[in-house]
């Protein structure tokens, strides 16, 4: 990347032959790559959409419109993250650049809960299954391999936030490293009790339990997240005051983003063509 | 300072660049959910099905376009990267259109007891 006056252009590079970051190249190379295998798995599926054997599955008795459309808001506001998150290293902001990681990263973990509920509803309420069926095949084999990617890009996100933790300082050794760990688990360990804790809430307030009855059900769930919590509050406080990750890094966070985006606008595709036609063509 | 004064590739410039872009992102991001609402409001209503099939595939086009030309900086980075991702692009929009219109054939169609029945 050149450097004028001390700052970095992100977008061209004078010392290769393309002018163009090689680790940025070679992400594109890879998405487009990407593109055709996505292409011919959603061309699968509409080839035996369109023509279904006797006795298929009606997909509007299946799929949950409503589920699906949270989903694809968590993933596109998980974008807006995400770019944020480029757009902070960008200027050496090493603070917020975590916490729009974070934010990508609960925004992963949503889609994923998402996704993970829908497979089982599917699965085991609605009859659905991977060998049942053509559409199912083809079906969960599309998302399926969409939610690989976003599981994918979650465990890379991790990787780059415990990446932002490593300290200038070479002879403090490669503890940073657990540390960094540990501080993840007790986030995601946060945000699925959390979750859990919260959904309990709902429910008693659902079936007129009342507050004293949640708390004596979910003491652990309660009282976990808090200390998970303070934790979390502990290891963001406790952390090294200069780090090893700054606006050099810009290019590896921008690469993860492409990826990220990558599988944002794929999923741009699959919500029309696979959830939204059916209730429109066969309507 | 006016913006006339601030010199090109200058520190000033690129903090003006990035406080841009950090606006661009959360307007685009608005638009795209406005897109979506649109697209899940679009399937219900009573218009002919070519025209709403027509509409969703427009604003699933612009949804998408928006993302990699402002989100993932296709349009800051050199026209390269927009060429090489657009070759892939077109390679799997030609095998999608290709393998939908060989199985819109007779020839083409599944056989078969459960087909037949269909």
């Amino acid at each position: 990347m050149t450097a004028h006056a001390g700052h970095i252009d992100h977008h061209h590079d004078a010392t290769t032959t393309t002018g163009i970051p090689n680790k940025k190249l070679f992400m594109w190379a890879f998405l487009a790559s990407d593109c055709m295998f996505f292409g011919c798995l959603i061309a699968s599926h509409l080839i035996y959409r369109l023509h279904p054997p006797a006795g298929a599955p009606d997909p509007r008795d299946i799929f949950s419109i409503e589920l699906t459309s949270a989903s694809t808001f968590v993933l596109l506001m998980s974008s807006l993250l995400m770019a944020l998150a480029v757009n902070a290293i960008q200027k050496g902001n090493v603070r917020t650049t975590r916490r729009m990681l974070l934010g990508t990263i609960v925004f992963g973990l949503i889609f994923l809960m998402g996704q993970v509920y829908e497979f089982n509803h599917f699965v085991h309420e609605k009859g659905l299954t991977l060998s049942n069926s053509v559409f199912g095949s083809t079906f969960y084999t599309l998302t399926g391999t969409h939610g690989t990617h976003v599981a994918i890009g979650v465990l890379w996100l991790v990787m780059m936030y415990i990446r932002t933790f490593k300290p200038l300082d070479e002879s403090r050794g490669q503890g940073w490293v657990l540390k960094g760990f540990l501080h993840f688990l007790a986030f995601a360990g946060l945000v699925v009790l959390g979750m859990y804790t919260l959904l309990q809430l709902v429910h008693a307030f659902e079936t007129g339990e009342g507050l004293g009855a949640f708390f004596s059900h979910n003491f652990i769930g309660v009282g976990g997240s808090l200390a998970l919590l303070a934790v979390l509050i502990g290891f963001a406080r406790s952390g090294p005051s200069a780090v090893d990750f700054g606006e050099a890094n810009a290019i590896d966070v921008e690469s993860m983003g492409l990826y990220w985006h990558f599988v944002d606008i794929v999923w741009i595709v699959i919500f029309p063509v696979v959830y939204l036609l059916e209730y429109v063509v066969l309507s | 300072m006016s913006a006339a004064a601030i010199l090109p590739g200058s520190a000033e410039a690129q903090a003006h660049a990035h406080e841009g872009k950090f606006h661009v992102f959360v307007q685009l991001a608005m638009i795209l959910a406005v897109i979506t609402g649109l697209e899940l409001l679009i399937i219900y209503m009573p218009i002919a099905h070519w025209l709403i099939i027509t509409i969703l595939l427009g604003l699933s086009a612009i949804k998408f376009l928006c993302v990699i030309f402002v989100f993932m900086h296709l349009r800051w980075d050199k026209v390269f990267c927009t060429v090489l991702f657009f070759i892939g692009l077109i390679l799997a929009g030609g095998t999608v259109g290709a393998l939908l219109l060989i199985h819109t054939a007779d020839a083409s169609k599944p056989v078969g007891s459960a087909y037949d029945q269909a």
